[in-house]
């Protein structure tokens, strides 16, 4: 090796080893999400949620007499293989006495796995696919409602509210589309309704003219979309450019107000979404939390209201616990009943799933969402 | 004592002298890419194919492993063997056709291999589990005298030693290869591919078996990939993943057995060296690996063996008909 | 509509997007042409040109469609601060990355590209943000209907731009000392140099002209699409390249002909097969082509080894 190689290489190390441990005892939450690469604004949204949660309580005396609490945050970029990484960077670290993450379902299914082994508690606040609560974990638990809700309550208000007898669906084929769609499908066909087709389109793809333009000569009543904002926003807007008409609908991965900044006011007016939980600006338990929120960090953002929620539980958690252990900080978190959360009382089935299994009815109206109602169950 | 020993010892020592798991695990990760990385170093770095579609084998060698489990019952040890022989016939099948093309032709057609590989994993909903990949792969299991069947479990140590293990009996196979007749003829091949016909090589045969080599072991990283992970999704063997093993054993020394696995431990490890600058730290990585070639144009470990082929100055009608 | 009506529809999307893929893949082309280098970081040129013409109008305070002058004004305008941000960054890239590794293995300045390729996307992150942001709509959505196939203003605008460019380019290379000095350097670099050709400035001009053409893509994909993200580069850049290989790496007219063919090729297969196959189904195309014909369309020959 070169000396300048060597010079390299040793200022890296540096830098990493450089950040010092501080003298007073801590004891850590650990925060995974996306923090680079597509994703990374829906992270950032919800790791602002998780550190105004830390600092709320923070604000409140100390969690642990004595030790001071920090927030650890991870990027999985969105990759099953880093969301392991990550996962096992926590277990590895005996300060880390609970996670909140991750976003991706895709991600927070093998990661779960290492929080169980590790007796670690861990909240996801965003994860809905149904599978990964089955999987039989007791350190699992989750703060939104589940897809196997979602999908079929959108089906219910496709079918017997827009009165949309022929659908053509549309998915971003990951874990979390794949399955919102899946399950839309299925409850719709329960619904005697029609399903024109069923098609994936790439994360990251930008031209869907050519699937809208084939979808447009089927005539459909509406066109579904489970996936991410980026991809419905450009759905939303190519949809007006080729002229398909009927109405569009899609799920929770949508409601960020970028998609109507994206796909225009004009082109989204009249489009309909659910979101996992109730309208947290219409929760009056929410009211300081989403004050506080937009005082700081500027609108918010989908799921920064489940981050705080999620953050605000294993804080909760390990003030009950009252000291830095891994079974202890599980075992309060057993006991948990009618939790004063942002969406009411929190509570959670054997599964670790919360009880409140409301799905928001959203619409765009005049460039902005607008709540219909609950459709939940 | 040989250098190889040293390592190999220093290798085992490791996990007694420092057992967090974590650094175990970003090891046995880069553990992983040392394979990769010496198993594409048969085909780049041996015999100068370049291949731009690596990550498919590794993808063919997990879900190999992982169907054979999830629907044959059959565990670890008796899947690794047919995970990496299925990669390694892909890789042979796959490498006939593409013996039309050649040099930056052969690049694309091997990337286009690739892409497809993985887009049909994700669309093969039936048998792939989709996008939603394949759930509950056994870990390995070991039968251990008087303590009765260990499974390794989310457990970072036996990774670990498989893992050194196996890169250990590769990089031995890889040396042995690069010493015999088929790795000189293959040396051969990538100095001048014409010269190599005339004097009786089999070109068509070795440029496939160089394939097929590299294709199972890259087989035999997915098959413990996935054993480690227990779970697979298709989204873990995109483009990038090729892109960095060719990083690696490029940055180690094109043809260097020591050095792909040096390229890989170094690109393997920087990203959670990293961590730390958050989202700094993929625009540092991008600097490093600049720096990196800037600096040592051969490669960490190259040898400078390779006959130098500038990127201007070729004698004129370099190019022959393919 | 009829089936005609739809297969002229997407005919109409497909050479759109094709025309976009062709200007990025001139770029990759010019470039291999001239030193036998994949420039992976050429996407990202096109993304950057992206952004560099959102700024500009950002920094006017523009969002809303224009007409007339103003509108032709302003595309220049954007165009050309665009194409000037590129081409001095394709210029660095050349002087500071890739100059100093061209007596080195051809591998080792292929993976200094991939370095550059990281470096710009999270650079543009850090700058922006990492969501995506919103590219204005300057061009009045008109259409058009002819014999009921929809065709917009801004898809004339982009054939109509991307045409020109093309041709101009074509003539650059062909008619011009400067395209006659890139020609020899690419024939014959160590006989050039006898001849007192400057071949390190020949070849700086081939980096700042590709990059500058793959600016323009930029813009015009922020037009079309009306959204623009760090991450674009990858994906697009990526189809480019495969087109440029379609067309025969090295090529000038393939590069064109490879960019429309494998817009309309994905608009097609995307349209009647199906949308989730999409992208295998521009691979197959691309693999079964050159194993018929190994040098891609139009391509003659190329540098046989990696």
């Amino acid at each position: 090796m070169t000396r300048q190689a060597r010079l390299v290489l040793g200022l890296l190390v540096g830098l990493a080893g450089g950040c010092g441990k501080p003298a007073q005892p801590v004891v850590k939450i650990g925060f995974v999400a996306p923090l680079t690469g597509d994703q990374a604004p829906h992270g950032e949204d919800m790791l602002n949620g998780a550190r105004l949660a830390v600092d709320h309580a923070i604000a409140r005396g100390d969690v642990i007499p004595g030790q001071r609490l920090e927030l650890v945050a991870l990027d999985d970029q969105r990759s099953p293989t880093q969301a392991v990484a990550a996962a096992k960077k926590l277990a590895a670290d005996p300060d880390v006495v609970a996670v909140v993450g991750h976003l991706n379902s895709s991600c927070t299914m093998p990661a779960s796995a290492i929080y169980h082994q590790a007796r670690m508690l861990q909240i996801t606040p965003v994860s809905s696919n149904p599978q990964i609560s089955r999987q039989g974990f007791d350190t699992f638990y989750r703060t939104c409602a589940t897809d196997d809700l979602q999908g079929p309550a959108a089906a219910r208000f496709v079918a017997q509210e827009l009165g949309a007898a022929r659908v053509f669906i549309i998915d971003d084929m990951t874990t979390y589309g794949r399955g919102l769609a899946n399950e839309f499908e299925q409850a719709l066909r329960g619904l005697q309704g029609t399903v024109l087709g069923h098609e994936g389109i790439t994360q990251g793809d930008k031209d869907f003219t050519p699937l809208l333009t084939k979808v447009k000569a089927m005539r459909p009543d509406a066109v579904y979309f489970a996936g991410m904002f980026p991809e419905g926003a450009l759905l939303i807007k190519q949809r007006a450019d080729v002229g398909l008409g009927g109405r569009f609908m899609g799920g929770d991965g949508l409601f960020d107000p970028v998609l109507i900044e994206l796909a225009t006011p004009q082109a989204s007016e009249g489009v309909y979404l659910t979101t996992i939980g109730s309208d947290v600006h219409r929760m009056p338990t929410a009211e300081a939390f989403v004050k506080a929120y937009e005082a700081r960090f500027g609108p918010l953002g989908a799921y920064s209201a489940y981050a705080y929620e999620a953050t605000s539980l294993a804080i909760w958690a390990i003030r009950q616990a009252g000291k830095k252990d891994r079974a202890a900080v599980l075992a309060a978190m057993k006991a948990l009943t009618d939790y004063p959360g942002l969406f009411g009382l929190q509570n959670f089935d054997e599964r670790g799933d919360s009880r409140i299994r409301d799905i928001g009815l959203f619409t765009v109206q005049g460039g902005a969402f607008v709540f219909v109602k609950s459709i939940g169950e | 004592m040989s250098p190889w020993w040293v390592a190999a010892a220093a290798a085992l020592l490791v996990p007694i002298v420092n057992p967090n798991a974590y650094h175990l695990d970003v090891l046995t990760g880069a553990g992983l890419y040392a394979l990769l990385a010496l198993g594409l170093n048969v085909v780049v770095g041996f015999t100068g194919l370049l291949h731009l579609g690596y990550a498919a084998f590794f993808a063919i060698g997990a879900y190999a492993y992982a169907l054979l489990n999830l629907h044959a019952g059959c565990p670890f040890w008796a899947g690794v063997i047919p995970a990496a022989a299925v990669a390694g016939a892909a890789g042979v099948v796959l490498g006939i056709p593409a013996m039309r093309v050649r040099g930056d032709y052969l690049a694309i057609v091997t990337l286009g291999f690739g892409e497809i590989v993985r887009i049909a994993f994700t669309n093969l909903e039936r048998w792939t589990g989709g996008p939603n990949g394949l759930l509950g792969i056994a870990h390995p299991t070991l039968w251990i005298p008087a303590r009765g069947l260990y499974d390794f479990g989310v457990a970072s140590q036996p990774y670990y030693y498989l893992v050194v293990v196996m890169v250990m009996l590769t990089a031995m196979a890889c040396l042995r290869m690069s010493r015999s007749r088929v790795g000189r003829a293959w040396a051969a091949i990538r100095e001048d591919e014409l010269a190599a016909a005339c004097s009786g090589i089999d070109t068509f045969q070795l440029k496939l078996l160089a394939q097929g080599c590299g294709a199972a072991i890259a087989g035999l990283a997915g098959a413990i990939f996935a054993a480690k992970q227990g779970t697979i999704t298709p989204d873990s063997f995109d483009f990038i993943l090729s892109v960095m093993v060719l990083a690696m054993v490029v940055l180690g020394g094109l043809g260097s057995v020591p050095g792909a696995i040096v390229g890989a431990l170094a690109l393997g490890t920087l990203p959670e060296l990293l961590r730390g600058l958050a989202q700094y730290r993929m625009l540092l990585f991008g600097a490093v690996m600049i720096l990196m070639m800037r600096l040592r144009p051969q490669g960490l470990l190259g040898t400078g063996q390779i006959r130098r082929e500038p990127l201007t100055d070729r004698p004129p009608h370099d190019a022959r008909p393919a | 509509m009829t089936p005609l009506q739809l297969f002229l529809q997407q005919l109409a999307n497909g050479l759109t997007i094709g025309a976009i893929y062709a200007l990025i893949a001139l770029g990759y082309t010019m470039v291999y042409g001239v030193i036998q280098l994949i420039n992976f970081a050429h996407g990202e040129v096109f993304m950057v040109g992206a952004y560099l013409a959102l700024s500009v109008l950002l920094l006017l305070g523009i969002s809303q469609p224009l007409t007339g002058p103003v509108l032709i004004g302003l595309l220049l305008l954007c165009a050309a601060a665009a194409m000037a941000g590129c081409g001095l960054l394709g210029w660095g890239m050349e002087r500071l990355a890739y100059r100093p590794l061209r007596q080195a293995q051809r591998l080792t300045a292929l993976i200094t590209a991939i370095g550059m390729s990281f470096f710009l996307q999270n650079a543009v992150m850090l700058l922006y943000g990492a969501t995506d942001r919103r590219f204005p709509a300057l061009i009045p959505a008109l259409r058009w209907d002819v014999a009921g196939v929809t065709i917009t203003w801004l898809q004339l605008a982009i054939w109509a731009g991307s045409a020109v460019l093309m041709v101009g380019v074509q003539a650059l290379v062909m008619r011009t000392t400067l395209g006659r000095a890139m020609r020899a350097t690419a024939q014959d670099p160590q006989a050039c140099r006898l001849l007192g050709i400057p071949v390190d400035r020949v070849i700086a001009v081939t980096f700042v002209i590709g990059s500058a053409l793959a600016a323009v893509g930029g813009m015009l994909f922020g037009l079309y699409y009306n959204t623009v993200n760090f991450h674009d580069g990858y994906l697009t850049g990526l189809k480019a390249f495969t087109a440029a290989v379609l067309g025969g790496i090295g090529n000038i007219p393939g590069a064109m002909l490879g960019g429309l063919v494998l817009g309309v090729l994905e608009g097609l297969g995307a349209g009647y097969l199906s949308a989730q196959w999409k992208n295998v189904f521009a691979f197959v195309v691309l693999v079964g082509l050159l194993l018929f014909k190994p040098t891609g369309l139009l391509g003659e020959r190329v540098a046989d080894r990696a």
